[in-house]
């Protein structure tokens, strides 16, 4: 993937820049445990002097106006859903960059002379995306929002006299649950809106469905060797299906058992026989096509795209058949790892990939049925420590897979104020490494967090050696939150933002300050969350208290107090009673025996 | 219940004594008739000290001084709900038009330099005379005055809303200069009035061209009197059903008030092509001269896109009047409005041979949309520009019958008169924005005071207080300066300060706190307290006066004996 996309960066873009201003790309690539990655890319460009002049063509009018409107240079906005499962899928695609933390993560640079300014800038950025995007990026206020210092840097090519006043602002949603209706008007944004080009294959189920989808915008200024600056948006939706889901039908959706003649069994088990079977590896050799999966046929091709950029490219080995429909013509590259097909403009592409065939000749030798993924530079894992309400810890666990070489990188986290971190308890250490080793962290970075005005921003720079395990732990205490801070479902607990990881170019001279990037999964930390009738109970309770003793209190002070036989009778029974008597004689005389009764019971209890 | 009972029954024990023959004690209270069922068992309890219903009266005493002096200003301090002071009679004026009275005084100035001096004040005096006869509005006064005989023309350059340059001819004609405000007239030689004449044919054709170059202006602005809640004394006769309601159907199409306007120009089309169109090119030829002539009274920017694979809301290749109103997409085509507050005019280009069905008369009456464009009230225009399919690139020559329209459809979106030349179209326009302004302020002043006393628990934060005292004290400046410059800057100001005052963000935080919560929260706690604190202060009072009334009688006792 990644050795597609260096080549499609250095080769494809830089000559069709100009050529065109408008370029889209499906590629697809299957990947282990019966999954497929499909990488949409579409690119526009805007040169900057239409973009002054207000005059959009490619570039989407509604983000346009946001831009200027807040004086943002670049801007990132990533939709996230699921968790890349780095073990069996490998490295990331786009090598990380085009992804972000599960939710909302955005970030930008803006122009601005103060840092209240940016802030200001950064709120109204933040409220137009929101209306834009129809997510609630509202909701990215001050606590939410850090500047980090290490972790991002400009993609674009930001001329120097605006260097000085560039603000970062980074803010992001863990919390959000992002759905169809951020991808309709994420379609919205492209010149041929989804009705032809690989956009016609996007469609809410599919998406909403994969085991992991993100969406992502960048835009930023790009000045080529020779012409003027233009100012490009990058859309980009990667998104992993689980093939066998993907296939069932939508009208039939529950997985059923498959009968008995459709179960693939492992034929080279003792105990294979008709009426025993060992299941098969589910996830090897699986067939697709691309209605199966996507649901529907990809509709021509956008005709303002550039007519050199096939549009849909495959990633499998060379091996494998592949069938088209008329029209396509197959391109294989070079490298045997991938082709990629051109399609006429009015055609409708559907594209089969059939299960890998043994081969007849030479059986042993097993057909390559996917690319191997490769192997990714770090893997990172993150988790709550410890138990209670009231302290709890963090553990990252960060393993270095590459036998020989170092990686270095910078590991951030935005914490929610409510987690009041222990910058002590830092600790980084080796696996199996009894002592600390304080080589590990090389820098750090900390903003400590202002109760209820912004969080924490942790920022370190770490060095792992080859083939080893960290450890970092830090703890944390949970801070109680006032009544009304506490959000409806309080009882779920509050999201915590995934931790980003940007691996640093070994040599540092090189033009790409990441190499790779990736996040950690968001966490869920349960606070201290008390009852909400609460307030109304205390309410209750104390008044209750206070009017019982002051009641108490006052009559204390104010009756007088005699004997039992010289005060006068029980006095609402003896006022019923005389109203009663005067009308009904017989009545009063049944009542008077009773009451007297009573009379006599209240003396001796008082005697 | 046994702890409680002794306490239950001394309670009545003060009031209540028997009074069959004891003497009087000083702690009885009034002759219980249940005295007379008491058994022979019951004692009278012993006389109380004086000493302790003295102390008894200083309890109660004491317990009500903390709760008046302390309790209730602690409460009332804590929950008072902050209420400005408005001036709410005032704002109820500006309401109701009683504190302003719109008067446009616009000055004419006669320029007659081949007249006498004499002969000139003589025909002034006359037209004069014959437009005050005319003129049944008051609010609309158009004063003559005498320019001096200037050569030059830069030396009448002063703020006369027209000149009229009187020049000798072969009959009496009128032509509107169409590119500066002034009427040329002229007149044959005889029909100059002599100084004694009471009335003269010139004069009279004078004022009625005057009266009928100023009649749309004067109209348009006795409709927004009339439809504002004005007295009827300012109220204008000669406003009749048909011409308002044009008047109405004008002023509901065209836009809210506003210093900048976005104007959006979309491409729209079903299909790939065309996808660029010249239109930077088209709006600096056909359009750009126009925005500049409108740039006193409004500023504006420009944005432009181009939208392929748009599926309009109505299909029909012919388009039926009621397919105009749903034809914008409004789900899927870009149209969003601009963001930074002022308000986005839509200019879209459909690019479609669709047509437009609908009666002709209906057309020619209304004259909004010829056979290919329509205009949308307060939104924008549609243009369905026919061309051939294949047709990649729309050149600024394509384009200028769309922008045409939509230059006039611009004019009637900001409610610029439709009669006139173009200079004066737009000082009317600015003396209209400038009375729509002063109203829309005054009504607005008016809702906010009527919802501040219709509501009393809402809070009132001193930013309205202080955005009212400035909205009236521009509304004072735009009522003496209406008509001129100054007049629409105030007017602007005033309508701002007062929409902000309205929609003051603090003010729906009682919406949080109703009534029913504050009785919830209140009365367990106050419930219990209120009655033994009630109750032992009317005891006290009965006892106190029973004592006094026995004192009265135990001194005539004691002065019969």
């Amino acid at each position: 993937m990644r050795r597609l996309l260096s080549f499609l960066l250095l080769f494809v873009v830089p000559l069709f820049a100009h050529a065109s201003d408008y370029h889209e790309q499906l590629v697809l690539r299957p990947l282990p445990l019966s999954t497929l990655l499909a990488s949409f890319n579409f690119r526009s460009n805007i040169s900057f002097s239409a973009f002054e002049a207000h005059n959009f063509r490619l570039f989407p009018r509604s983000l346009g106006q946001i831009l200027q409107h807040a004086n943002t240079h670049e801007l990132h906005l990533r939709f996230s859903l699921g968790r890349w499962d780095a073990h069996s899928w490998g490295a990331r695609p786009w090598d990380g960059a085009r992804e972000g933390g599960t939710g909302v993560e955005l970030w930008a640079w803006l122009e601005a002379e103060t840092d209240e300014e940016a802030n200001r800038k950064w709120r109204t950025l933040t409220n137009a995306l929101s209306g834009l995007f129809c997510a609630s990026l509202n909701f990215i206020d001050e606590t939410r929002t850090t500047r980090p210092v290490m972790s991002f840097q400009p993609e674009g090519n930001h001329p120097n006299s605006t260097t000085e006043n560039t603000h970062l602002l980074y803010g992001v949603l863990p919390h959000e649950v992002v759905c169809t209706e951020n991808l309709t008007p994420f379609l919205k944004l492209l010149p041929c809106k989804g009705k032809v080009g690989i956009a016609t294959l996007l469609d809410g189920h599919k998406l909403f469905d994969a085991s992991w989808q993100s969406m992502a915008i960048d835009v930023r200024p790009r000045c080529p060797e020779s012409g003027e600056c233009v100012l490009e948006i990058e859309q980009t939706i990667d998104m992993v299906l689980d093939i066998d889901r993907s296939k069932r039908p939508r009208d039939n959706p529950i997985p059923r058992p498959p009968p008995g003649h459709e179960l693939k069994c492992n034929t080279s088990k003792e105990y294979y026989s008709d009426n025993t079977c060992y299941p098969t590896d589910h996830a090897t050799n699986q067939d697709f096509s691309l209605s199966q999966i996507f649901g529907k046929l990809m509709k021509g091709t956008c005709p303002l795209a550039d007519p050199n950029v096939p549009p849909v490219c495959l990633e499998i080995p060379d091996s494998r058949n592949v069938y088209t429909t008329q029209g396509a013509q197959e391109k294989k590259n070079p490298d045997g790892k991938s082709r990629c097909f051109e399609i006429g403009p009015d055609t409708d592409f559907e594209l089969v990939v059939p299960r890998a065939e043994k081969n007849e000749e030479t059986p042993d030798v097993a057909v390559e049925e996917i690319v191997t993924p490769e192997t990714p530079l770090l893997y990172a894992e993150r988790s709550f420590t410890g138990h209670g309400q009231e302290r709890g810890g963090v553990q990252t666990i960060l393993r270095n897979p590459s036998p020989d070489t170092e990686v270095e990188f910078i590991y951030m986290e935005t914490l929610p104020w409510f987690m009041r971190i222990y910058l002590h308890t830092i600790e980084a250490r080796i696996e199996g490494d009894t002592g600390k080793s304080p080589s590990l962290i090389q820098e750090t970075y900390y903003r400590p967090a202002v109760d209820r005005a912004r969080g924490t921003q942790l920022e370190l720079r770490m060095r792992i050696p080859p083939a080893s395990t960290v450890f970092l732990t830090y703890d944390f205490e949970k801070s109680i939150l006032r009544y009304t801070e506490y959000p409806p479902d309080a009882n779920r607990g509050f999201d915590v933002a995934a931790a980003v990881i940007t691996i640093l170019n070994p040599d540092q001279n090189g033009t790409n300050f990441a190499v790779y990037n990736l996040r950690t999964t968001s966490l869920l930390c349960s606070l201290p969350t008390p009852d909400f009738s609460m307030p109304y109970n205390v309410i209750i309770f104390t008044s209750t208290a206070i009017a019982l003793a002051f009641g108490g209190m006052f009559n204390i002070l104010v009756r007088r107090f005699v004997a039992a036989d010289e005060g006068p009778e029980m006095g609402l029974a003896a006022r019923v009673k005389e109203r009663i008597g005067a009308k009904f004689g017989w009545i009063a005389e049944l009542v008077g025996k009773k009451g007297k009764g009573e009379e006599k019971t209240g003396e001796e209890k008082k005697g | 219940m046994s702890a409680r009972r002794p306490r239950d029954n001394g309670a009545p024990a003060d009031t209540k004594a028997p009074s069959d023959g004891a003497p009087p004690s000083i702690t009885a209270g009034k002759a219980s008739a249940s005295a007379e069922m008491s058994s022979g068992t019951r004692r009278q309890p012993p006389p109380e000290k004086p000493s302790d219903i003295r102390r008894r009266t200083w309890v109660i005493f004491s317990f009500w001084v903390i709760v008046v002096c302390l309790g209730l200003p602690i409460w009332w301090e804590t929950t008072t709900i902050y209420r400005a002071n408005l001036p709410l009679s005032e704002m109820l004026d500006w309401a109701d038009g009683k504190a302003c009275r719109p008067v446009f005084p616009l000055r004419i100035s006669i320029q007659a330099n081949s007249l006498h001096e004499q002969e000139a004040q003589n025909l002034l005096r006359l037209t004069q005379h014959a437009l005050d006869d005319l003129n049944d509005f008051s609010g609309h006064h158009l004063r003559l005055q005498l320019s001096p005989p200037a050569t030059k023309e830069s030396d009448n350059e002063d703020d006369a809303a027209l000149t009229i340059r009187l020049i000798p001819g072969e009959s009496t004609t009128s032509t509107l200069d169409p590119y500066a405000p002034i009427l040329d007239i002229t007149y044959p030689p005889h029909s100059i009035p002599s100084h004694t004449s009471s009335s003269s044919s010139l004069a009279t054709y004078v004022a009625s061209q005057l009266r009928s170059t100023f009649a749309e202006e004067q109209a348009i602005i006795s409709y927004l009197l009339s439809s504002d809640s004005m007295p009827s004394d300012h109220r204008p006769q000669g406003l009749t059903p048909e011409a308002a309601e044009s008047l109405s159907k004008r002023t509901t199409r065209s836009l809210k008030y506003a210093p900048t306007y976005h104007l959006t120009f979309s491409l729209f089309t079903s299909g790939p092509l065309p996808s660029s169109w010249d239109i930077e090119a088209a709006i600096g030829e056909y359009m750009k001269p126009v925005l500049d002539v409108l740039s006193p009274i409004h500023n504006f920017t420009i944005d432009t896109q181009v939208q392929l694979y748009a599926t309009p809301g109505v299909q029909n290749h012919v388009l039926s009047k009621e397919d105009l109103s749903s034809f914008i997409n409004a789900a899927e085509w870009p149209l969003s409005p601009s963001i930074g507050g002022a308000p986005t005019v839509n200019f879209i280009v459909f690019i479609g041979n669709q047509t437009i069905l609908g009666n002709p008369q209906g057309h020619a009456e209304s004259g909004d949309h010829t056979s290919q464009s329509w205009l949308i009230p307060q939104w924008g225009t549609v243009y369905l520009l026919p061309l051939p399919s294949d047709t990649a690139h729309v050149s600024a020559a394509d384009l200028k019958q769309p922008m045409l329209t939509f230059t006039s459809h611009l004019l009637s979106l900001t409610g610029t008169p439709q009669s006139g030349s173009l200079p004066l179209r737009l000082s009317t326009l600015s003396r209209i924005r400038s009375a729509d302004l002063l109203l829309r302020a005054s009504s607005t002043l008016g809702s906010l005071a009527r919802l501040a006393m219709a509501l009393p628990s809402i809070s009132i934060p001193r930013s309205v207080a202080d955005g009212v005292s400035k909205t009236i004290s521009h509304l004072r400046l735009a009522c003496e300066t209406l008509g001129g410059a100054d007049g629409l800057a105030h007017a602007r100001i005033a309508e701002a300060e007062a929409e902000r005052a309205f929609f003051e963000k603090s003010m729906v935080g009682q919406l949080y706190f109703p009534d029913e919560h504050k009785l919830a929260v209140y009365l367990p706690l106050l419930g219990p307290i209120a009655v033994p604190l009630v109750m032992g202060l009317l005891n006290e009072l009965k006892a106190w006066r029973k004592r006094r009334r026995e004192k009265a009688e135990e001194g005539e006792k004691k002065k019969n004996t």
